[in-house]
């Protein structure tokens, strides 16, 4: 455990001393950069505040990625069914990567309501193509023999399908959900300056707009932080779900 | 693709002369040369900024001013860094930039009554602000000063607030849907559209920070102050000449900002006279301000926790 949590560790205790050194030394403004120190003492003296926010954020973020997650695994398994369906609807997914948010927050808005729903719909959509993308190259790369033994034996398709296409295409189906599990959580905080609740159900964005407008860059950089926390709790619940799920027979997974 | 490289040359070459905005018309050769950074694009709310550099009025003072539109983000920070001379902001971000320890001066206020207000649907048939806050529906508001004064004000709110999405679409699809602007805005958009929106002025409900206020360095104040009255002068003559005529300088404007069209523009200037000229600017100067305007809103802010303790009172200076 230390030998894994040590090294990252010491990088971040030595950057931010670096940091607030640098500020300390030249007398850079707060409203600039506030000080590490400074960050620290506001996430400790406002932690019910923030803890909310972070709340509020990572039940939209979850929301979002869940649906990334299944909807975008089940786009996947519809789009490697057959080559006809692939040609007709893939070019229309890449819509998920290519549309701003910013355009299309304020619609889901009207559609949705603001708040919770239309927050998790804009994390569900910045998000799901890395898990199609992903799951469909995984779905497409099944080795040629071991799919003319399942036509050997008389496998139905979906048989093949849920036997061998998807078990084979898991590596590729847990790259796909670490990189959404960090976008889930960017199109949260984008979406929530964009068409988020205010007070006692706000989250990070909104935090982190109101604390900007109203001059708290060390309340800013606190939110940023959670933020980030966030993803990367994410990020590593879905790295356990892998070593979890692929351990006992692929081999990348055991390092 | 090729036309595209070309059409760029000619876009270039069409655009460079105006590219470091040539010296002011009427400014002397050794004019000074000094920038002036707006908080939002070009619309009638800097009329008379921009008729001030046309009109010649910043180069009889001897001064060359380039106007550079900003759009986004907290000017202030730019003022205190040295990277523009002057910006316009909010007197409510003029305090809260002096309590965080940036010496930025206030010297010269367009609006005497801010134009923040909040729009609502007149088919709802609300008669006052508090309409807004004690009833159902949402509420799209930044949260910034005046949004935390109201919500003082309302505590028993039933309204749900939510980040102000960008454009009116929010507004027009929602019946129940309340939405921050500025009357000089959104509501004639709003028209535009066949909707029916009515405003209430945030300054009625007793919050009126000077809004689209000119700061400084308090430096420059302090040790250049013939400079700062020399640009308070030709601002007052160009604001003078825009809100007797604002007819040229919209064209002009227009050419920069094209989202909003001639009669928007036309409609905009004739709703903010009132809020620029005041029975009080009429006794003194288009501009003016005074200390106990900036004394009631500094104890607002303490109040409201934004600021840690009363400004003091050189966060103005009247030329």
């Amino acid at each position: 455990m230390i030998k894994r949590v040590g090294p990252p560790l010491a990088v971040l205790v030595v950057g931010l001393a670096l940091v607030e050194l640098y500020v300390r030394a030249r007398g850079t403004p707060i409203y600039l950069v506030p000080r590490p120190s400074q960050v620290l003492d506001t996430l400790i003296a406002e932690r019910g505040y923030l803890a909310s926010a972070l709340w509020t954020t990572a039940k939209a973020g979850l929301i979002g990625f869940a649906l990334s997650a299944l909807l975008g695994m089940a786009i996947a398994v519809g789009l490697a069914s057959s080559v006809w369906v692939r040609r007709a609807f893939a070019p229309y997914t890449i819509f998920f990567q290519t549309v701003p948010i910013i355009a299309i927050a304020p619609m889901l808005s009207i559609w949705l309501s603001p708040g919770l729903k239309a927050v998790a719909a804009c994390a569900f959509i910045v998000s799901v193509f890395p898990v199609i993308a992903n799951t469909l190259a995984g779905l497409l790369a099944t080795d040629a023999a071991l799919l003319d033994l399942f036509r050997l034996y008389g496998a139905s398709r979906t048989a093949t399908m849920f036997r061998l296409r998807l078990p084979a295409a898991l590596p590729s189906v847990f790259t796909g959900l670490q990189v959404a599990a960090g976008l889930a959580v960017i199109g949260t905080v984008v979406a929530e300056f964009l068409v988020g609740e205010l007070g006692e159900e706000q989250g990070l964005g909104v935090v982190i707009v109101s604390a900007s407008h109203n001059g708290h860059s060390d309340r800013v950089f606190a939110a940023v932080l959670l933020a980030s926390a966030l993803g990367l709790a994410m990020l590593g619940a879905v790295g356990f779900a892998r070593r979890a799920v692929l351990a006992n027979w692929h081999a990348p997974a055991r390092e | 693709m090729r036309w595209i490289g070309s059409a760029a040359l000619v876009l270039l070459v069409a655009c460079g002369g105006k590219k470091d905005d040539g010296p002011a018309p009427g400014a002397p050769p050794d004019a000074k040369k000094l920038t002036l950074t707006l908080d939002w694009v070009p619309e009638p709310e800097f009329g008379g900024f921009y008729q001030a550099r046309e009109s010649g009025a910043f180069g009889k003072q001897g001064l060359d001013v380039t106007i550079k539109a900003r759009g986004q983000g907290d000017t202030w920070k730019l003022v205190a860094q040295g990277q523009t001379d002057f910006a316009t902001t909010a007197a409510d971000q003029v305090l809260i930039a002096r309590d965080r320890g940036a010496d930025v001066v206030a010297v010269f206020a367009v609006y005497q009554t801010s134009p923040q207000a909040i729009m609502v649907h007149a088919a709802r048939g609300f008669t006052k602000i508090d309409d807004v806050f004690t009833h159902t529906g949402v509420l799209e508001a930044e949260d910034v000063t005046w949004l935390r004064f109201l919500r003082k004000k309302f505590p028993d709110a039933q309204v749900k607030v939510t980040a102000n999405a960008p454009g009116i679409a929010t507004f027009l699809a929602n019946g129940e849907l309340s939405k921050q602007c500025f009357i000089t805005s959104e509501p004639i958009q709003a028209r535009a559209r066949d909707s029916d929106p009515a405003t209430f002025l945030i300054a009625e409900a007793g919050y009126n920070p000077y809004t689209t206020v000119v700061i400084a360095r308090g430096e420059m104040v302090r040790n250049d102050p013939a400079t700062i009255k020399k640009l308070v002068a030709a601002m007052r003559e160009g604001w003078r000449a825009y809100l007797d005529d604002p007819g040229p300088m919209n064209a002009k404007m227009g050419e920069l900002n094209r989202e909003m069209d001639a009669k928007t523009f036309a409609e905009s200037a004739r709703l903010q006279h009132p809020l620029i000229e005041t029975e009080e600017t009429k006794k003194t100067s288009l501009g003016a301000m005074t200390k106990e305007r900036w004394q009631t809103l500094g104890q607002q802010l303490v109040d409201l926790a934004v600021i840690k303790q009363p400004p003091t009172m050189d966060c103005f200076a009247t030329f």
